[in-house]
Parts: structure tokens; C-alpha cells; sequence
């Protein structure tokens, strides 16, 4: 219990020290954005006859009619007191659309990830045992062939497949089928929603909806995470304590589960840490695809037509996503081998 | 464990079986329920709100009555909105003063907001105040009519309005039936106005309070759109309510996605798919097609008049006479539109008034060449081709005959892909030399082309073209009352078009609507957008 209590007290003492680093990324996207060109009171003020007093009155909604570092001090004081502004693209509450859309992807992450992660590991002890052999090869080749198809190739050959051909999948749009009723929102994840509210249909609907689009952007991480495995384990295998394990006797799943694997997860901790957080802004394509309502395509579309509130607010999300991931890894770090403490 | 196991089969049999069921109860509404994709997204329920897209106004266009509404008539097969057949929506009867200076508007007595309240004139009254005075984006269309202050808009008794004209306005009637003066129901938007916000638009923008065909049953801006029907409603071209009782409206962004859903019958509508991916689908023959010339829509190469070389004549005549029209055409829009080159005019005059109308033009590279020289430039000269990223699919390849073919007559043109924002913006700063772009008019008459497309220093007028000829007679067409005379000033306007050349007209990209089978009545629209209360399936 007391090493718990001074973990979380290191915990928050490790999130303090990266708050300048967010208020740093805050300033930077902030002016970013604006020293991009692009218009974004131009762009919205685009009716058939939108003119001068069109884009004069967007400009004032938007507050661009003031100096920049008003603009900044006005932005940071909001930020402070949990305002993140308001997005022209869908009208909203930037707060509110990340809400309604950060659930979305981080539960499609999250599935992806762990299909990746059940995937890759065994895959990776396997070719490690193994070295040399056609397992081997046969995991680097379908590796290989994960990293080359980019992601929404394998999402468009998905559904070409799954869906237009065989019929198997439901349409690719969106996370739950459109004439089907949702679960009172509770925690966002719908299929923790519709466990809660009990409804197994639903449930299934929703997982079979969330399939496709995670099998494709889990093909695209199994291999690093599979050649780290791999490489972590050899060398894993080829230390002392494993020998010694061997030659006491010990049943080869003990030596390898417990002895070489547990040693062998922590850069593929490090590694699944690193490819949750690119895999949450990048998966914007899968979204795309997908039509999944996710914030990564809410970003795109947001920084096409220059809408500076949800790109900052995606950035400073994405940012303290960051934080927390990584965070949870050192976490993580402390119960696979006992000897890390972060400071 | 058994105990649980065969529990646990009995959940799945009984989860199968209550699926089955509800599957059953879903394709008997299935087939009154419209599911409709698109690669835009709505953003407000409220079409004013600057910033709304195009998908917004087909949705408010269903939940909200105007006080008219163009008809339709059928052109080449196809129907399409008739801008000369005004009925009423709301309105009974209307009457247009002989002078030309006053409109009144008999409503109809048994029209009911959405709420049960009668609709009344003093709802129109408040409505069109809003439009000509509260910051929203009506108020610059309703000016192309004649209407600028809430002074105009007067109510007779509760059910006749009238509004009068500083001068005998032929747009001022159809602007009413655009898109933006929407009628609400005063007096629920007056109990949501606020201090700062007198005409309730943040309101409204989340909130619908019409008189209109449908219902918002669930908005989620940028994911979808649910609609019910409003049974009460009988304004329709038949006197009934629509024919269907949900309306989905979905947005899928990506082009392909949209096209396998439609054609596995998952999606009933959707109007802007790929034109490779309408070519295919056209050619299997399952499902219905129906391409109609965006016939108020035009797609230019345009050139920067203020800006060297282009503000030389003879080098936008060039250039003219150097682009592949038919290779462009193909590989852009697979042919789907309708070309705008390769007229042959009788002695050079223009074939008629109307706008946009076929030049005389073609690719003709030994012409372009003595152009040239003409301009001083015998070597030809460098610049940059732009295009935005929206456009990608049809200006990509476009851009990269431009350039392959201005290459033969020495012009070196580099392609700039531009983020939509960015594009604008240049536009709107008049950086751009040389780029492509499309116009759109709801209501396409010649002279209100040439005001608002080719006069003035503003952002529409994409090639900057000053011109007071031009402008004088676009003016003095407005007002025109006589069709002959203004026939003569369209003739007269086109001329000067191809004497100048400012910059060149394309073509009209076709709007392909590609349908289910089984659904009926699509109509072209004056907004480029479905009309759901038109459809129906039989």
C-alpha cells in the first residue's frame, strides 16, 4: 500500500512537471495557426453571395478582428477556465464535439492496439524461438506486408471484401448501424454502453461495426511491435538467467512466459505507449474511411478549412493524451520489472 | 458450469431471435425511410448562420416553409427547377403590383407551425426582418432583390403581407423562394432571443421552429441528420404531406465508401460521387442514374486581368486557344457535363443573350502562337496553374493537361495545390495569376452573372476584369423590363466577354444523382442539393 501511495504521489508529481510543456504546445499552435496562410473567415463566408461584410462579421465571431496577443490572452484565459472555443465546421463547442468524439477513437484504438498487441507478441516470441526458421520468415514477411499496405488500402480492401463482396460486415459507416437506437450515454465507449444497458444486440451491432476499421489499423503496428518482441526476447533468451533456468529444469513455458518474456516486455511497453499515442491522432485516414466519427478526421477537416479552435483544441488533447500515456508506461514499467521507479 | 453454459446458449438463441424479429420490423420501415449519404456534412439548422454548408440548406429547406417556391419542368427528360413558375409555399396567392412595386401575400389558412400554432403574417413579417437586418448571410441575397429594410415588409391583417420595392425588381419574387428567408415561428424564436441576440440565431441554429415537411429528430453536426415527417404538413406539389416518413441524411466522407452503399442498396441517394465511380455504376446498369447539367453552374480557367502577363489581352487569348478542351473535359469529368467550347458563332456575334453560352474556341496551338507574338512574347513566359485540394479529383488532372499543353507554345506553368482556406483567401486578396474555379448562381439570369461574377473589386469576380461597358450595361439590364431589349444587352454582355476574355468558361459539371431503383421524383434544384420533400418510392 505505501509503495502505491508514493507511485501516485510520483504520478502527480510527473504530470505537474509536464504542464508547461502542454502550455508550450498551446502557445505554439496557437500562433502556428496563425501564421499559416489561410482564412478561415474567407473560407466560411463562401454563400453565393457572401462579400466584404460576410467575412467582416465571421472575422468578429471568431475574434480575429483583435491583435494577436490579445487574441492569445483572450484564447489562454478561455483554455483556463475549460472553454476550448467554439468550431465553425460543425458549430459546436469545440469541448463538446471532443467529448462526443474522443470515445470513438479511443475505443477504435484501444481494440486495434490490443489485437495488434495479442498478434504481435506471440508472434514475436515465436519467431524468437525460433530463429532462422520459416516461422520466422513467414512473421517478417506478413510484417513486411503490414508496414507496405498503408492503412487505408487495407481498410478499402477490407470492405471491398467483408462488406461489397461477401456481405459479411455491416456497412462501413459510422460505430453502430444508422437505424439502430443507442445506449444512454455513459462512458462513451458504446460497447461498454450497451453492456451496461444490457443490450446484447446492440452490443454486437457495435462490435461488429468497430471489426473492420481495428483489423486494419492493426495490421499497420503489428510489426514494429512484433520485430521488438522479437528482437527483446533473443536477447532475452540468450541471457544468463534463462540458461540457468533451462538448466535447473524448469518447464520451457516457465523459462519462456515468465523468466524471458517479463524481462523481454519493456520496450514493447515502450514501443505500444509510443504507437497508442500515434495511432489516436494518425488514424485519420481509417476514420475517414471508416466514417468514423473520431476526432483525428475532425483535426483534417478542421485544418483544411482553417478552423483554428478544434485544431488547437485537438493538439493540446493530443498533447495531454501524450502525457497520460506515457504516464501509465512508467506505471507499467514499475509492476513489469520491479527494479524501474519513475521520478 | 453447464448450469451457465446452457444459460448462456439460451441468451444467444433468444438474442437471435429478438434480432430476427427486429430485423423484420425494420424492413417495413425501411422502405419509408430515405437514407441519403454524402460527403459534406450539415453544421446549423439554420441556413442564415454565416458559415452554413450546403447540406445545412437542404435540411432546413425540409423543416422550414418559404413563402414561395420555384415549380419544375422537365428539361432534355430531366427535371429540374423552373425559375419562371413561382407558386405559393406558404403563401395561397400572391399578386404583383402592376407597377411592379408591391407584392402581397394571401397566406394559407391552414397552415400550422410545427408546434400546432397557426402560421400568420406576423411570423413572415419577423422572419423577413431578420434576414434584411440581423448579421446572417440572407441579407446579401435578399439586396440582389431589392430588399434591404425591415420598412418594406408590412402586415395587412394576420394573413396578408406586403412587400414594396424602391423599384420594379425582376429578382425580388424568386429571392423569396431561395433558401435563406425561411419563415419562423416568431414567437418561439422571440422566448429564445436574448439581450445580445435579438433574432435568437444561436438558438435556432441548434433548434428548428418551422412549418416545415419534416421534424429534426436527431442532429449531430457533421455526422448525421434524422428527420421525421411531418404528417400535418401539406404545402407538397400535390397537396399531401412527403411521401417519406424518416429522412436519414449521413455523412460519409469517403467517395468510395459512398458508392459501394448505394450500390448494395444500404443507401437510397447520394449526389456526389466520383465521376469514375458513376461511370461504372451507370454501366452496370442496376441503379438509377440521373446526370443533369448543373445548367447554373459554370467551371472556368481563370486569369488575374490586373496582374502581367494576363492583363494583356492577347495572352489570355492565347491561352484561350492553347487548352485541350476535349482531353480536359475526359479526363476530368469522364465527359459527364456539358462543354462550353467549340461553338462556331455566325459572324462572330454570340449565338444568343443567355449565360453562360459555348465560345468559340478550341485548341488551336498555331493561333495561340500569334497571339503571343502579338502580346510581345514570342518565348511565352513563366507562371503557376492553382487549383484547391476539394477539387482534387477533377483539377488534378486538368491542371496537368494546362500545363502540358501551354508547354508547346513556350508558356512554363507550375501546378500549386492549395488548401481550400488558402485558396480562398488568395482569391479573395487577388494573388493569383492563373487558376481554376466554379460559380454558382441560384438565380441564373445573364446580368446577374455579370454583376456579381464579373464587376467590381470583390472576391467573385475571379478575373478581375474592370470594365465599365460591361458594368454599365449589366446595370442597366437589371432593371430591364422589356425581354427583347434585354435579349440585346445579353448579346451585347457575351461579346464583350469574348472580345475581352477575361477568363474561360469550362463547362457545366453534371449533378449525378445516383438512386435506388425504386426512388422517384428526384429534382434537380436551383441550391445543387436534394429537395427530400420531391421523392418518393414507389
Amino acid at each position: 500500500m505505501p509503495a502505491l501511495g508514493a507511485t501516485v504521489i510520483r504520478a502527480g508529481r510527473r504530470f505537474l512537471s509536464s504542464l508547461p510543456a502542454l502550455f508550450g504546445v498551446l502557445v505554439f499552435t496557437f500562433l502556428l495557426m496563425r501564421v499559416l496562410p489561410g482564412d478561415p473567415a474567407v473560407f466560411f463566408a463562401s454563400g453565393p453571395n457572401a462579400g466584404k461584410e460576410e467575412i467582416e462579421i465571421i472575422r468578429k465571431q471568431m475574434g480575429l478582428n483583435k491583435p494577436v496577443p490579445e487574441q492569445l490572452m483572450l484564447y489562454l484565459y478561455d483554455v483556463g477556465s475549460g472553454n476550448l472555443g467554439r468550431s465553425m465546421m460543425t458549430g459546436q463547442l469545440v469541448t463538446k464535439d471532443l467529448r462526443e468524439r474522443l470515445p470513438a477513437s479511443l475505443e477504435l484504438t484501444f481494440t486495434a492496439l490490443l489485437i495488434a498487441l495479442v498478434t504481435a507478441v506471440p508472434l514475436g516470441v515465436l519467431a524468437a524461438l525460433r530463429p532462422g526458421s520459416i516461422i520466422d520468415h513467414g512473421v517478417r514477411f506478413f510484417c513486411a506486408l503490414g508496414v507496405c499496405v498503408p492503412t487505408f488500402v487495407s481498410g478499402l480492401l477490407l470492405i471491398y471484401v467483408f462488406y461489397y463482396l461477401l456481405g459479411l460486415a455491416p456497412d462501413p459507416t459510422g460505430r453502430v448501424d444508422i437505424f439502430a437506437s443507442l445506449p444512454p450515454r455513459r462512458t462513451g465507449f458504446l460497447l461498454i454502453d450497451f453492456l451496461f444497458a444490457g443490450d446484447f444486440d446492440g452490443w454486437w451491432a457495435a462490435f461488429r461495426q468497430l471489426i473492420l476499421p481495428a483489423l486494419s489499423m492493426a495490421l499497420f503496428v503489428v510489426a514494429p511491435l512484433a520485430r521488438i518482441t522479437r528482437a527483446s526476447m533473443l536477447v532475452s533468451l540468450g541471457s544468463d538467467f534463462v540458461r540457468t533456468a533451462r538448466s535447473v529444469g524448469l518447464p520451457w513455458w516457465r523459462v519462456v512466459v515468465t523468466y524471458a518474456l517479463r524481462n523481454a516486455i519493456l520496450p514493447v511497453i515502450t514501443i505500444a505507449g509510443i504507437v497508442f499515442s500515434t495511432m489516436l491522432g494518425a488514424n485519420v485516414l481509417v476514420e475517414k474511411v471508416f466514417s468514423w466519427p473520431g476526432v483525428a478526421s475532425y483535426a483534417l477537416d478542421a485544418l483544411l478549412s482553417s478552423d483554428y479552435a478544434p485544431v488547437q483544441g485537438f493538439v493540446l488533447l493530443m498533447a495531454t493524451v501524450f502525457v497520460i500515456v506515457n504516464l501509465l508506461v512508467d506505471i507499467l514499467y514499475g509492476i513489469a520489472d520491479p527494479r524501474v521507479t519513475i521520478g | 458450469m453447464s448450469v451457465t453454459g446452457s444459460r448462456r446458449l439460451l441468451m444467444v438463441v433468444a438474442s437471435i431471435a429478438l434480432s430476427l424479429a427486429a430485423g423484420s420490423v425494420q424492413a417495413q420501415t425501411r422502405s419509408e425511410t430515405l437514407r441519403y449519404v454524402t460527403g459534406a456534412s450539415v453544421n446549423t439548422l439554420d441556413p442564415n448562420i454565416p458559415g452554413s454548408t450546403r447540406e445545412a440548406f437542404a435540411v432546413s429547406l425540409s423543416t422550414y416553409d418559404r413563402l414561395v417556391s420555384f415549380g419544375r419542368k422537365q428539361l432534355n427528360g430531366k427535371w429540374v427547377f423552373d425559375l419562371g413558375k413561382i407558386t405559393g409555399e406558404l403563401a395561397e396567392s400572391y399578386d404583383v403590383s402592376p407597377d411592379g412595386l408591391k407584392m402581397t401575400f394571401r397566406l394559407r389558412k391552414d397552415a400550422k407551425f410545427q408546434d400546432g400554432t397557426p402560421v400568420t403574417a406576423e411570423d413572415v413579417k419577423w422572419s423577413l426582418d431578420r434576414v434584411v437586418t440581423a448579421p446572417v448571410l440572407g441579407k446579401a441575397q435578399l439586396l440582389t432583390g431589392s430588399m434591404t429594410s425591415a420598412d418594406q415588409f408590412k402586415v395587412i391583417d394576420p394573413l396578408t403581407i406586403e412587400v414594396t420595392l424602391p423599384k420594379p425588381d425582376k429578382l425580388a419574387l424568386p429571392n423569396l423562394a431561395t433558401v435563406y428567408p425561411i419563415i419562423f415561428n416568431s414567437k418561439v424564436a422571440k422566448a429564445h432571443a436574448t439581450a445580445d441576440d435579438p433574432w435568437a440565431l444561436a438558438w435556432l441554429k441548434e433548434n428548428t421552429a418551422g412549418s416545415g415537411a419534416y421534424k429534426i429528430e436527431s442532429f449531430k453536426p457533421g455526422e448525421q441528420v434524422i428527420m421525421a415527417r411531418n404528417a400535418a404538413w401539406n404545402r407538397g406539389t400535390a397537396d399531401k404531406s412527403a411521401f417519406f416518413k424518416r429522412v436519414i441524411v449521413q455523412s460519409v466522407p469517403e467517395p468510395a465508401t459512398r458508392a459501394n452503399l448505394v450500390e448494395r442498396g444500404d443507401a437510397d441517394l447520394v449526389i456526389d460521387l466520383q465521376a469514375s465511380d458513376v461511370q461504372s455504376l451507370e454501366a452496370k446498369g442496376k441503379l438509377k442514374v440521373i446526370s443533369t447539367p448543373q445548367y447554373n453552374a459554370v467551371t472556368f480557367v481563370s486569369m488575374n486581368n490586373q496582374i502581367p502577363p494576363f492583363d494583356n489581352v492577347n495572352v489570355r487569348r492565347a491561352v484561350a486557344f492553347a487548352l485541350p478542351y476535349d482531353d480536359m473535359f475526359k479526363a476530368a469529368l469522364f465527359g459527364r457535363g456539358s462543354p462550353l467550347f467549340g461553338a462556331t458563332w455566325a459572324d462572330g456575334k454570340p449565338s444568343s443573350g443567355a449565360y453562360p453560352i459555348p465560345q468559340p474556341v478550341k485548341l488551336d496551338l498555331e493561333k495561340a502562337k500569334e497571339y503571343l507574338k502579338a502580346a510581345g512574347m514570342p518565348d511565352g513566359f513563366s507562371t503557376t496553374f492553382s487549383f484547391n485540394v476539394g477539387q482534387a479529383s477533377t483539377a488534378e488532372p486538368m491542371a496537368a493537361l494546362v500545363k502540358e499543353s501551354l508547354a508547346k507554345i513556350g508558356i512554363k506553368v507550375d501546378i500549386q495545390k492549395l488548401p481550400d482556406a488558402q485558396m480562398s483567401t488568395q482569391i479573395n486578396e487577388k494573388k493569383l495569376p492563373f487558376f481554376t474555379e466554379g460559380i454558382v448562381a441560384w438565380l441564373p439570369s445573364t446580368d446577374y452573372f455579370y454583376r456579381n461574377f464579373y464587376t467590381g473589386n470583390q472576391r467573385w469576380n475571379y478575373s478581375s476584369i474592370n470594365n465599365p461597358d460591361l458594368v454599365e450595361i449589366a446595370q442597366k439590364a437589371r432593371f430591364e423590363p422589356d425581354a427583347a431589349k434585354y435579349e440585346e444587352d445579353g448579346v451585347k454582355l457575351n461579346a464583350i466577354h469574348f472580345n475581352e476574355i477575361p477568363q474561360i468558361p469550362l463547362w457545366q459539371p453534371s449533378q449525378d444523382a445516383v438512386m435506388a431503383p425504386s426512388v422517384e421524383g428526384y429534382t434537380y434544384q436551383f441550391h445543387r442539393q436534394v429537395d427530400y420533400r420531391d421523392l418518393n418510392r414507389k
